[in-house]
Formats: structure tokens, sequence, C-alpha cells
């Protein structure tokens, strides 16, 4: 079915991938298709490519450019840093599947978080044990858009390494951190963070997807999963995916150049979303941190309690607009997602969840449209359960007095 | 105006078959009946698509979709019923057993429970109410009709039950009123076959359940091993397709003998080992609960198979000239005219291969 507008909203799931970086890698897929380990001289100046972009990346989040491993994206990254250890891990509850997958292969602790998503550092502090060799807190949460404490986890960490290194004990503790959701509009540089070990995704900056990459730290030594010819300093084998690269490392310049920009455009579009939400529907329910500066810019997590969220998808499917429900994978297992779980929202509210994130193609007249559409979406499906905004109120007041 | 709970498979028939109870004025609530997820080698279980197809139906005819779990009774009276059947070298068609059980058994006792004054589903079938009696009739588009998998169901249940798809001429009248109302599902293939084994087969499903049997495939007229196989309980009567024999001429199954584990074969297409007069039944079930009177109807023993004309003598079917034999196992439906009344399972037959029979020196 053809319409008339389309707005997409579901920036944290897919970026499109910006002109100029399919510019930058387009001769990579043509012309300049070398395998860069060939030994002529064309050959080579595609390696040298391969490192420039490396050096560039390594320049933007302000470390060195052999600490950086590439991938074919994210999940490898974790797993990678995961596999880099063997004894105990601390990871917090709303970490993304991946993280929670290779945690699952360790002995650890999982960090509760609380109602709107954040971690508490004091927490984290008391997860540590003294076996303990990973911990691992996302930058920013995709689906309700908490920013992490990294850098307060990352002085508890430095504490707890000073205590063993006093203590005369050797076992190293690395701090990690995911920050493929915010590389967009929060500085990822890892020493004013503080991390370890750090994981991006050039997918989620306007970069092609099955692109990422895990920086590492002097101190740690990875561990290969994928074993073969050596490339990447011996750690992740196989021919180096140089267009996707060279797409990165422009992605990321990017997004660098813009995140300031972007940031302040951003928030000023989710507040007007929120707004025309919660003005037509005033019992909507808007999850995540309450202040600004501690939830990603462009991430909008409402909740309309008593309508099924999936069927609010494809309502607004049919009008152009594309939004998510929870994470894409746990919807489609039918299981209310383990983020809105772990922040112990009540399930009414939970399966009447929109999960709407922004990003560049986006401007007001955009949000406008589908602040319409969805509060036309709502509106028809209360008509069709027989509900109005004063039952809708108070089931809402109820639901919140057992949840926050 | 009644309440309708209405099957929805996520599949082009039961969308349409929504869509005009609604426009009937009727009060529809939709039920996706989860029946079965598990995947096997080289088949992911698509249940969480059709779900989403489903879905998708519904919000567009603004009617409630349920999503109703019936894997435990589906699992017992389809799949283990399957397995069984075809581990004692019979060959069940699951389709009718679901139907019995599970669409016009748990799906329409839990409807009428819930205030449901009919069920519904996309079969192509048609209901027809005369004189306090509920008779099932073929399709109006025979090449489609599905009154093969009704024939367990009674009257009783057919009476709280509509089958709006049933009164269509074709199936591409079908598709197209579904790509009139933006359905969305339109172009979606037909589902024929097995469900839950999908394009991999039934033998990938039954390796899955049963243990691997090495046996020998003999021919029929000689008793000459000609190769082996991975159990008889994977082949059918009549079954040409995955005998592993190397080469040679194309050859048949005409019987199996799961107890010693031996599968009999014929290239002889014409073999009379093929062909019966007679197909006698057990398990009969009529849909009006009276056995039809001894006389001569039409018999059906595939699905859109050649309708053909026998006579019924208690349980058994006495064919004018001689018929392919079919599979022990499979249903047997008898038609009066349109109206189908019921049928049976075919019966094994205690048919001895040719080369056993003691001082029978066989002649070419």
């Amino acid at each position: 079915m053809a319409c008339v507008r389309e707005a997409y909203l579901d920036y944290a799931a897919a970026t499109p991938v910006d002109p100029a970086v399919a510019e930058a890698m387009l001769p990579y897929l043509t012309e300049r298709f070398w395998n860069p380990s060939a030994p002529y001289a064309r050959a080579r100046e595609v390696r040298d490519d391969v490192e420039r972009a490396r050096g560039t990346v390594a320049r933007l989040i302000g470390a060195q450019p052999d600490g950086i491993v590439f991938t074919a994206g994210a999940t490898e990254a974790n797993n990678l840093a995961f596999a880099a250890v063997d004894g105990h891990v601390v990871v917090d509850a709303i970490e993304h599947e991946s993280v929670l997958a290779c945690a699952g292969t360790h002995e650890r602790r999982t960090v509760r978080v609380g109602t709107d998503g954040i971690v508490d550092p004091a927490a984290v502090a008391r997860a540590i044990r003294p076996e303990t060799e990973l911990v691992s807190v996302e930058l920013a949460n995709g689906e309700i858009g908490a920013i992490q404490p990294v850098r307060e986890i990352s002085r508890l960490v430095a504490a707890e390494r000073t205590r063993r290194l006093e203590a005369g004990e050797r076992r190293p503790i690395l701090l990690h951190s995911d920050a493929s959701q915010a590389a967009g509009v929060l500085s990822v540089n890892v020493s004013s963070l503080g991390v370890d070990l750090l994981t991006l995704s050039a997918a989620k900056i306007y970069g092609p997807k099955q692109v990422g990459l895990l920086w590492a730290s002097d101190e740690v030594r990875l561990r290969p999963l994928v074993y073969g010819g050596g490339q990447e300093a011996g750690v992740r084998s196989g021919t180096e995916n140089v267009a996707g690269i060279v797409g990165f490392a422009r992605a990321l310049e990017l997004a660098c150049e813009r995140r300031d920009e972007e940031r302040r455009r951003l928030a000023g579009l989710r507040e007007r979303l929120r707004a025309a939400i919660v003005g037509e529907l005033p019992w909507a329910v808007v999850a995540g941190p309450r202040n600004a500066k501690r939830r990603l810019p462009g991430l909008l997590h409402v909740s309309f309690a008593g309508i099924e969220a999936r069927r609010l998808v494809i309502a607004l499917e049919r009008v152009g607009v594309s939004v998510g429900t929870g994470s894409a994978c746990a919807a489609s297992r039918m299981r209310v997602s383990h983020v809105l779980d772990a922040v112990g929202m009540p399930r009414q509210l939970a399966e009447g969840s929109l999960r709407l994130t922004l990003g560049r193609g986006l401007d007001e007249g955009d949000v406008d449209y589908a602040a319409a559409a969805i509060v036309g979406a709502v509106r028809a499906e209360m008509a069709r359960l027989g509900l109005d905004n004063a039952t809708q109120e108070a089931r809402v007041a109820d639901l919140m007095g057992e949840w926050r | 105006m009644a309440r309708v709970f209405c099957g929805l498979s996520g599949g082009v028939d039961s969308a349409l078959a929504a869509a005009l109870l609604v426009e009937r004025g009727h009060e529809v609530t939709a039920v996706y009946m989860r029946n079965w997820s598990r995947d096997l080698p080289g088949f992911r279980c698509p249940w969480a698509d059709d779900l989403a197809d489903a879905e998708r139906v519904a919000v567009t005819l603004g009617i409630d979709l349920e999503v109703w779990d019936c894997e435990a009774e589906y699992r017992t009276t389809v799949v283990d019923y399957l397995v069984d059947a075809y581990a004692h070298g019979r060959t069940p068609n699951p389709d009718v057993m679901c139907n019995q059980t599970i669409k016009f058994g748990t799906f329409a006792e839990r409807a009428l429970e819930r205030g449901a004054d009919f069920v519904a589903t996309g079969h192509y079938g048609r209901i027809v109410r005369e004189g306090g009696r509920t008779l099932l009739l073929r399709a109006r588009d025979e090449r489609k009709d599905q009154t093969y998998f009704l024939w367990r169901v009674g009257e009783e249940a057919l009476s709280r039950a509509l089958l709006p798809v049933g009164e269509i001429a074709d199936k591409a009248e079908v598709r197209r009123m579904c790509a009139e109302r933006g359905l969305g599902v339109e172009s979606k293939p037909d589902s024929d076959g097995i469900c839950f084994v999908g394009p991999v087969g039934i033998r990938t499903f039954l390796l899955d359940e049963l243990e691997r049997r090495a046996g020998d495939v003999v021919e029929w007229e000689t008793g000459r091993v000609l190769g082996h196989h991975d159990g008889a309980f994977l082949f059918t009567v009549g079954q040409r397709k995955g005998l592993d024999l190397g080469g040679g001429p194309a050859r048949y199954v005409v019987s199996t003998d799961v107890e010693n584990n031996v599968v009999y074969v014929t290239a002889d297409r014409m073999s009379p080992a093929l062909f019966t007069r007679e197909i006698r039944l057990e398990d009969v079930r009529w849909i009006s609960g009276e056995p039809p009177a001894d006389g001569r109807y039409l018999v059906r023993t595939r699905h859109t198979g050649e309708l053909r004309e026998a006579d019924l003598l208690g349980s058994v079917l006495r064919f004018d000239k001689p018929v392919r034999r079919v599979a022990p196992g499979q249903s047997a439906v008898l038609y009066d005219g349109l109206r189908c009344l019921g049928g049976g399972i075919v019966q094994a037959e205690e048919g001895r291969p040719p080369f056993r029979i003691e001082g029978g020196a066989r002649c070419p």
C-alpha cells in the first residue's frame, strides 16, 4: 500500500547509510577491491587505507590505533571482549542480549537497575568480588535511553584494582562498555570514560551493517574467536572488510562533527513528540530517566496501558510510520523485553510500549505527522475497546502505584 | 448478528473468512491457535511470522486477536498419533485429526464456553442447515474442497460452525477479495502438506522422532534384495521417490512390513499387487451419527483426488474395477452427491509376497 507520507522512528534499530559514507565506500567495492594482504603496490595502498581508517577511528575515540580490532558488528565485538577473561564477570540487567548471552557463559553477578533503568555504581561496587575479572556496563541503553554512569563505575573498578595491587593479588579487573547506541550523541573518548574495552557499531551511526570494533587497552590480552590468516594482529582473521572499515571511519567522523548540534536538535524533536502525544493522551507513561542529561536525546519510550503495542505497530505501518516495540528480538519471541522486566514495568504497560527513536532524517513536520498518527492509532484502539481518557487515567494511576 | 470466534492462521483463507464475517455484521473475535513451534533441521517453524500476519489482518479488520496455546493437545492428538501410526506402518492424515480434535475440538469448545454462537475457519466446505439437521457439502471450488479433511467432525460441532470461503467459486477470487480489502496476505503461498514438517518433508521429521533402523528393500515378485533403507516406517504404499536403489528402473512400494523392517517394491507399474477392488475400513465415523445404508456412494481416498463410485457393504468398499491401493492409515471419505457422509481409516491388508507362497512357482 502506498502511503502519502512516511516517517521512520526506529533509528535505534537501524540507520540509513549516510550518502557521504556510501560515497567513501564505493571505490572499495568496485575499483579498489584488492586484498590488503596481497603483495603488489595497489594492494598495499588499500592496506594503507585500512590503516588510515583505523587511525581516524583511534583519534576520534582518543586511543592508539593498534588497540582497535575491526569486527563484523557490535555483537562480535562484545563476544571478543568477554573471551578475554575466564573468571567472574559483573553486568547489569538491561545490557544488550549479546552482552547478557556472553555473561551467561561465565560465573557472574547481574546488577539490578532502578525503575528509570540507571545502574547504581554502589550496586556495581557491591557486586565486584575479589575474583571478578570483567565489569560490563553499556554507555547508553537503546530501549529506554538510560545513560549509565560509566565514569563513576570506572573509578570503582580502579579502586578495586588498587586494592588488589596493595594486597598483592595478581588478578586483573577490566571495565568494558558497549557504546553502540551512544556514539551518535555522546563522547566515546576511552580515556575520559575510563574503560579498558569499548564496543562500537557502524550500523547505529549511519554506517554499514556488520561492521563494528572492539578497542582494548594495552593491558588487555585479546583471544581470537575466529582463526585463520592472522589479520587484525591475529585477533580476528579473515580478509578485512575494506569498504566497511572505510565507511565506518567516515561515519564516525561525521558523527563527531555533528554530535553537539544533533544532540540539541534531537532533544528538541523528542520534546516536541512527547508533548504532542502526552498533550492528547495525558495518561501515556514516559519511561526512562527524567533528567534529560541522563538519557539519550533522541529516544522516547512511551507506554499506553492496556493497548497492545503490536497492534499499534501494524496500524502505524499502514500510514507509513515505523516504530519499535521493546527490542526487536524479544518482540518476535512474544516476550516482554528483558529491559522492561528489569525496570519492573507492570505487564499492562510493558505490552503497550512503543520505543520511538529519532535521527538525522527527521524534521519537525515528520515528528508532528508521527505524533498525530500515534495518537490516532491509540484512539482507534481505545474506541474499539470501549476505553476513554478517564478510565485510562484511573488504570494508569493504579499501575503506577504498584510500580514507581 | 452473532458472536463468532474465527480461527486466524495468518493465511489467505482464514483472513477472508474473518473479513466476510465482519462485513456480515457479526461480532468477531479472531484466535490464533498456536499448535506447534518446533524447528526441524533445515526448517524454521514460521509460527511467529504467521502470527504477525494474523495480527495484521485483525488490526485491519479492527477485531480482537487472541493467541491460544494448543500445543499440548496438538502434541498428543495429532503429532503423537502421527508418529505412532507411522511406527506401525500406516500413513495417517494429521489434518483429519487436527480438525477433529483441535479446530472443531479444543478451539470450538473453548469458544463456546466463552459465549460464542459460532466458530469459523477458512476451510473450503459448505455447511447447510435444513429441517433441523446440519449437512456438510463439498466446497463450491471443487479443486480446493477440503471436506476430505473434515469427515471426522460430527454434526453437533458442524451445527455451530461457519465456513464462509467454501461458498466462493475459486481460489483466485479469494486472493482477489483479500487484496481488495488490504489484508496484506493475498500473495502468501498455499500451504498444502503437513504444516509442521514444512518443505523438509515427513522423512526428516520422522527421523527426528523415531530410531533409524537399517533394513532391506526386497523385490516383490522374486524376493531379491535390491538395496537398503533407513526404516520401513519411512515408506508408504505406492511411493516411488526416496528409494535409494542406485539406478535401474523406477520402482514402487507395494507394501511395508515394519515388524520385520522390510520394504517390498516392484518395477511393474501395473503390477496386480498395486491394485485392489476392495478397501476395508476401520474406525468409521459418520457425520450424522448414523451409518448410511449399504449401497452405492462416491468415494475419495486422497485430498482432492478422484471421486469414484463404490458399493458400501458394512465397512467394506467394493469398486467395479481395480483401483490403486491406498496406504493403510489414510482416510476413505464417502459422499452422497455433494454431501459428505463421513468415512473410515483404510485397514492394512493381509497381503503376502508371491515368492513366499509355499510351492508356488511363479510364471512370468
